[in-house]
């Protein structure tokens, strides 16, 4: 019988020390290096800079990275140690890597991930007023001057944004092939309830495919210009005394969700919407009508290509600036940097030269694409595995053109740019500090409440009012008065 | 000078033992005692410095306890503490009696190919994620294509919309706990059942004992030491909530937040938008001070009544 025993005994301790060693390995950091290249010899050091950015790790990264350093190290003896980090991770990587002071030089952030005002407040950035304007005028003469203006925190910029598309456009996006089947006209719609018959028809005829196809993120267009993204304060858009109001107690709330809950019961939106993050499997196998996004130039060209079916839009709203839009994107300087200026010296050519900005976007000519003209190339078959997020690596006007983009595509850009209206927050961040734990309370009611209302998914006859009673509970008036304060100190100071 | 020489002629006499202990005590060290150094961060408003962590914590400013505040501002700090403490709760009473149930039918199965067999297929969901988990339930749950809905369909019910009803989920979240975990805790039971001397047996046999009162009066009785350990334990993580659980299987459905927010769930709701460290130590302090407290309150409980069942 002790032999079984022992076994057992045996048995359990092998099983306990398997699972003590596995949830180790879990837990060990996975930012490790990730082939640090440098292409310098030893008799005049280059100084190596380390760049954290966004987007899915690249097969051939470490190749590339090898390439852009020798270029780089002839320009200006530098070197750079490009390491990703995917999209869903970043934030919270960089949160952790930010606060424990890991060596980083150059980071990305924006409005979206790895917050830029908020850590641009904790001291995570260096300061940069002084370094643009003497290692970065490339960048001044190359941006457009917006762009550097409504990143401004605090009166001071902590970060370079990249020359894209300046204001936000929301845009009904369609799946162009039912619309034809149907002989459906988008030119009349604009409004969500003008959606309708678009909608009734093809839940009519087509009973697999989702009429509109939202995720749990969803909200319907209103006219606000809203202080934090995703959280109820907010000013209309069309604002003339700047009053900050509770978006649960305009009648511009109550009649957009009630369309959404009409929506929703009549099954024009997946009953999962609130649990659902991504509706990518509808899009690409065509089993949608209608959706709304924010649109960019020849948007259009990128989603049809991605989908693999026509895709065409209408406009939902007019092109706003905005805070969020002016920040989409943006590489800051490390407040722990040791090596400042160079980190600026190379964001200055990052976004002025295109040779580097090329290699950075699309790889090693030869090896992942082929120049087809000046300025114009064409993807080898290579090409997936560099396939880097060209919006988040600095100035975009300068990647070369695709095979099918038109010869004026810089210029229908900026075009679209100068178009923007101001948004009437537009440069003004809000300094949540005095009100950090009204935040935090806030941020858990609107993620109790936020989805399933904005999706329609319940009644907004009583849900209104229950969330907007737990948000007063949380101390939204609170924040809306310091809000207020803020922004009227903001106000007098820029007379507005 | 004395004391001093006896500690060293107590490590040289146990030196054997003492290097055995050296890798646990080590691992103890730097992965529990020295970070337990950062729970200052608790009580400061953290702001980054370039001079890297420590200076970060040196020169962030002290704010008392004004990082705890956040837990207790609304009337949600009562919703999470309950939802907390009662699956813990359930998970615990309910969870030690299917798994020392499970434990005494296994050992008591004569076929022990069988018995194997079982028992592996019980202690397989342990080691999903529960991510994976979360996937299964959405595959009976869907409300467009899960099984129970079709199920639901076939009979002409009407169907249920899982993921926005609340009524359902104490038992959803009960039921798919104690699947993953009972397998595990049952090998535990098991492999001391395993233990028990078999002459206990025999001569309960001799004595005309049937196999009832067998478990009752041998069994039981001898798994209460191991049983006491591991309840003691679980009391002790009663203020942790299994993350994964609650954030992953109800798919983060807002409308359900009522029975699956639990204090883990909520902070990381709170903060991942914010990113302030100080509330989310803050936040942990809390948790491991309330269950360092039960710990030691159910530890001395239990030395009243059986001293040798007590942890220490």
């Amino acid at each position: 019988m002790s032999n079984k025993r022992k076994s057992y005994s045996l048995m359990l301790a092998m099983l306990l020390a398997v699972t003590l060693v596995v949830s180790a390995c879990g837990s060990k950091s996975n930012n490790e290096s990730n082939g640090s290249a440098n292409g310098g010899d030893a008799s005049e050091p280059a100084t190596e800079l380390i760049w954290y950015t966004i987007g899915a790790p690249q097969k051939d990264l470490a190749l590339v990275n090898e390439e852009i350093n020798k270029y780089t190290k002839e320009k200006i003896n530098a070197t750079v140690d490009i390491k990703m980090i995917d999209y869903g991770d970043y934030t919270q990587k960089m949160q952790v890597m930010a606060a424990s002071g890991e060596p980083m030089d150059i980071l990305f952030t924006s409005s979206w991930a790895f917050d830029y005002v908020q850590n641009a407040r904790k001291g995570a950035f260096m300061e940069i007023d002084e370094l643009l304007e003497k290692y970065g005028q490339g960048i001044k003469e190359t941006l457009n001057p917006a762009f550097l203006e409504g990143s401004k925190v605090d009166g001071h910029n902590y970060g370079i944004p990249a020359n894209k598309e300046l204001p936000a456009q929301e845009v009904w996006r369609f799946n162009d092939e039912l619309l034809k089947k149907y002989n459906l006209d988008i030119k009349s719609v604009r409004s969500m309830e003008s959606l309708e018959p678009l909608l009734k028809t093809v839940k009519e005829n087509e009973p697999e495919v989702t009429p509109l196809a939202l995720v749990k993120d969803f909200m319907p267009l209103m006219p606000f210009d809203y202080v934090i993204e995703k959280l109820p304060m907010a000013v209309y858009l069309d604002t003339k005394d700047y009053k900050v109001v509770n978006i649960f107690e305009t009648p511009e709330l109550k009649s957009a969700l009630d369309t959404m809950r009409k929506y929703y019961q009549a099954g024009y939106i997946s009953p999962e919407v609130a649990t659902t993050t991504t509706v990518e499997d509808l899009n690409k196998s065509g089993r949608w009508l209608a959706d709304r996004a924010t649109t960019q130039p020849f948007a259009e060209n990128l989603w049809s290509a991605s989908y693999g079916h026509p895709v065409s839009t209408t406009p939902a709203g007019d092109a706003y600036i905005f805070n969020w839009s002016v920040m989409g994107s943006m590489q800051a300087i490390s407040a722990n940097s040791e090596h400042p200026e160079k980190a600026m010296e190379f964001l200055n050519l990052l976004n002025t030269d295109p040779v580097l900005r090329n290699m950075v976007d699309s790889g090693i000519e030869g090896v992942h694409y082929e120049k087809i003209g000046d300025n114009r190339m064409k993807n080898l078959p290579d090409a997936g595995n560099y396939d880097m997020p060209t919006f988040a690596l600095g100035n975009i006007m300068l990647t070369y053109l695709n095979e099918n983009d038109p010869e004026d595509k810089w210029e229908v850009f900026k075009e679209f740019n100068e178009s923007g209206i101001d948004a009437p927050l537009l440069g003004f961040n809000f300094d949540a500090t005095k009100v950090s734990k009204e935040i935090a309370a806030v941020q858990n009611v609107k993620e109790e409440y936020w989805a399933s209302l904005m999706t329609g998914t319940v009644d907004p006859e009583d849900y209104i009012a229950k969330a907007n009673e737990k948000f007063k509970a949380a101390g939204l008036d609170t924040v809306i008065a310091e809000v207020q304060a803020q922004l009227d100190a903001w106000r007098a100071a820029n007379h507005k | 000078m004395k004391m001093l020489g006896g500690f060293f002629k107590d490590v040289v006499k146990n030196k054997v033992l003492l290097f055995m202990v050296l890798p646990g005590a080590l691992w103890f060290l730097f992965f529990s005692y020295i970070p337990m150094l950062g729970t200052v961060i608790a009580f400061k408003e953290y702001r980054f410095s370039r001079d890297g962590f420590w200076a970060s914590i040196v020169n962030s400013k002290w704010v008392g306890l004004d990082n705890f505040q956040f837990l207790f501002s609304t009337n949600d700090a009562y919703v999470i503490t309950r939802n907390t403490l009662l699956y813990n709760v359930a998970f615990i009473v309910i969870g030690l009696v299917l798994s020392v149930v499970m434990a005494v039918v296994l050992s008591e199965l004569v076929n022990k190919k069988l018995a194997k067999i079982y028992q592996t297929g019980m202690f397989l969901p342990y080691f999903l994620s529960w991510v994976i988990v979360g996937y299964f339930a959405f595959s009976f749950l869907s409300s467009q294509r899960g099984m129970l809905n079709q199920v639901f369909s076939y009979f002409g019910w009407e169907s249920v919309q899982w993921y926005s009803d609340p009524k359902f989920w104490p038992y959803i979240i009960i039921f798919v706990y104690l699947w993953k975990a009972v397998g595990y805790n049952s090998v535990v039971y098991l492999a001391s059942i395993m233990g028990i001397d078999k002459s206990l047996y025999e001569a309960a046999m001799i004595d005309g004992a049937n196999k009832w009162q067998q478990i009752r009066s041998i069994t039981i009785p001898m798994l209460s030491p191991i049983i006491t350990i591991m309840t003691l334990l679980a009391v002790g993580k009663i203020f942790y909530a299994d993350f994964g659980l609650f954030y992953q299987v109800p798919r983060d459905s807002g409308t359900l937040y009522s029975v699956t927010n639990v204090i883990d769930t909520y902070v990381y709701r709170g903060l991942k938008t914010t990113g302030e460290i100080g509330m989310s130590t803050a936040a942990g302090l809390y948790q491991s001070l309330v269950g360092f407290a039960l710990v030691i309150t159910s530890n001395a409980i239990v030395r009243k009544f059986n001293r040798d069942g007590a942890l220490f």
